[in-house]
């Protein structure tokens, strides 16, 4: 058997997976969104639905929202992880723990947090009834609200909590794998610590933290469970508002619940875009 | 122009039970180009890492011009450091990368360019200014990482091995670069090696360390010529050691008795001697005469390299091959051991 069809062969399964559940449903999902469901009756394309989508004023409400929520997390995670892996890096008494507590959270999955994150910062969880019995606050329900508020920030604690170790171990492996030396020859030319850090180490490792958090914005923009456990009724996230459509009783919502979708898909892949060509130049430069 | 001076100092790692360097006291004149020479792991790096100020030293001193530099940060002694693998920063180009660190101090952009200008010049690079660091050669990449040193005028340049990573040829070309901008602009130069010829060839003076120990802090020739111990004598390539006792000018040794250069002290000790000062055949000279049976010759080319045996001892000895044409293994042979090129380690 020749190699070419050796890696034919090898690469069916995985392909399969793609072609047919990942491609496949993407494809079912444009079909819908252009209001070709058969089944139902809908069999002449169009663009009803994205008209929809696009005269809804609720729809661009929920993508600021959802833009805000995706940025403003991987932005503080990127900022926290690079400090992190800055500190991790040294080497001091109890580092290996310190690392192991870092790095523990992975392994903890999003729904678990976003129920922990309820239980500590909703107004009548443990912080507000802490604060309550110190005095701070006159009742639990004088907590500030940071769950189920209008900007998000339960959402973006609980994406912090769980993408800092992500992108952090990233960055340390890239650390670690850098040395001192390129700091060490920028410090001898002349450069204090910041100068170093920024002209040096930052250019050096932006390539690993560009991976990591465009995984990052790519998956806090299209998910759905936190924004709907931790989210504010009104505006929705752009994925929550997808669902509601979604599993609306109406049958003739669906397609509009599907052009969200790939309206979703679409300008995840556009931001991304933009994203890393903006921070390469910037950083490069 | 910077007289450095260093003044027992030692660093000793967390968790070593050996200190890396071991009391090192050096004085190295303005404009002197001094070579760190020895093995892997000797201390010659921490060294420089300490006078760059990017490790902590663990006791001693680092006066420059008599002034302590210990509390200066890296950025504010003017000390340069080039590694062995140049670390050109990789996204910059050729000339921002020279640049950085009149950048880092501020200086106006076209006189920057004006002097990155300048500096690719003094280097023969005059045109690779916009080049990427991966799209040069070893060689050019050794020069920019030099010019990017040089072009902030440094009280003191440290080169950590800077010839290793490059071929034979550029060896040369480099090294002759290296001396003949370190006299011309004067600066103070120490440079890490552990190979003993490129030591040679390029400093004024030489420090040999050896287990983080300063051994021998001298001119190449006295190396050669006046080695301390031993372990300095063989580091520097000699292989002949004769036991025995000087008195009265001249060394009893199981060869017989040995005269000897004026100013040897009397004592025990160990009779040296370079295998290439040793005459053989026609060439012996009738100081210090003995017969020796010869165990095996090699002709090198240049040189012909013979191992011969006189009493008990095996010598070595590296022949003009003219002279050891006629000379066949199995065979005896007079050499001889002029007493200028004899000396006694201890």
């Amino acid at each position: 058997m020749s190699d070419r069809w050796k890696i034919i062969l090898l690469l069916t399964p995985a392909m399969s997976v793609i072609v047919l559940l990942f491609l496949g449903g993407l494809a079912l999902g444009l079909m819908r969104s252009f209001n070709y469901m058969p089944i139902i009756g809908l069999i002449n394309p169009n663009f009803d639905a994205y008209l929809a989508v696009f005269t809804s004023s609720e729809f661009y409400l929920s993508f600021l929202l959802t833009f805000h929520i995706a940025f403003t997390s991987t932005a503080i995670s990127c900022v926290l992880a690079i400090g992190a892996a800055l500190l991790l890096r040294r080497t001091f008494v109890g580092r290996s723990l310190i690392n192991f507590l870092f790095q523990l959270n992975l392994t903890v999955p999003h729904l678990v947090g976003a129920v922990g994150i309820l239980y500590l910062f909703s107004q009548s969880g443990s912080f507000a009834r802490l604060a309550n019995e110190f005095g701070m606050i006159e009742r639990p329900s004088d907590f500030p609200a940071l769950v189920f508020d209008p900007f998000a920030i339960g959402i973006i604690l609980q994406y912090v909590w769980k993408e800092v170790p992500f992108i952090g171990v990233i960055v340390l492996a890239n650390m670690q794998s850098l040395g001192e030396d390129y700091e060490s020859v920028a410090r001898s030319l002349g450069a204090n610590k910041w100068q170093s850090f920024i002209h040096v180490l930052l250019p050096l490792i932006i390539p690993g933290v560009l991976s990591a958090s465009v995984i990052v914005f790519a998956f806090t923009f299209g998910a759905f469970e936190i924004p709907a456990i931790l989210g504010a009724n009104f505006p929705a996230a752009l994925p929550v508002l997808a669902f509601r459509k979604f599993t609306d009783v109406d049958l003739a919502a669906r397609p509009e619940a599907m052009a969200m979708a790939m309206v979703i898909a679409l300008l995840s892949a556009v931001m991304i875009f933009f994203y890393i060509r903006y921070t390469r130049q910037k950083f490069r430069n | 122009m910077t007289h450095v001076s260093l003044q027992e100092l030692t660093k000793v790692y967390p968790g070593a039970t050996a200190p890396a360097l071991d009391r090192l006291s050096l004085e190295i004149a303005s404009g002197e180009l001094t070579a760190l020479l020895g093995p892997s792991g000797c201390g010659k790096t921490t060294t420089m890492k300490m006078i760059a100020g990017l490790l902590p030293v663990s006791s001693g001193e680092i006066n420059f011009d008599g002034k302590s530099i210990l509390r200066e940060k890296p950025e504010n002694r003017n000390v340069v450091m080039v590694f062995q693998n140049y670390l050109l920063f990789p996204y910059m180009s050729v000339a921002d990368n020279i640049g950085f660190g009149l950048k880092m101090r501020k200086l106006p952009k076209d006189e920057i360019a004006r002097r990155v200008a300048e500096i690719l010049a003094l280097v023969r690079l005059p045109d690779l200014g916009a080049r990427k660091p991966k799209e040069l050669s070893g060689g050019q990449q050794q020069r920019v990482a030099l010019a990017r040193a040089l072009i902030v005028q440094p009280r003191v340049l440290l080169l950590d091995e800077p010839l290793s990573n490059l071929d034979a040829h550029l060896r040369f070309e480099m090294r002759d670069l290296i001396r003949n901008l370190q006299q011309e602009m004067g600066i103070t130069t120490i440079f890490v090696t552990h190979d003993q010829e490129e030591a040679v060839v390029l400093a004024d003076r030489i420090a040999l360390i050896l287990d983080g120990r300063l051994k021998q802090y001298d001119s190449a020739e006295a190396f050669y010529r006046r080695p301390i111990d031993e372990a300095t004598a063989r580091f520097f390539g000699s292989h002949n050691f004769v036991g025995g006792a000087v008195s009265d000018g001249a060394f009893d040794s199981p060869l017989g008795r040995i005269v000897l250069p004026n100013g040897i002290a009397d004592g025990p000790g160990k009779l040296t001697f370079r295998p290439e000062n040793l005459r053989i055949g026609p060439a012996a000279e009738s100081e210090n005469r003995l017969t020796a049976t010869v165990l095996s010759k090699i002709y090198l080319g240049t040189q012909t390299r013979l191992r011969v045996q006189v009493g008990d001892e095996v010598i070595e000895v590296l022949a003009n091959p003219n002279d050891a044409t006629e000379i066949a293994e199995g065979e005896t042979a007079p050499i001889s051991l002029p007493a200028p090129a004899l000396w006694v380690v201890r």
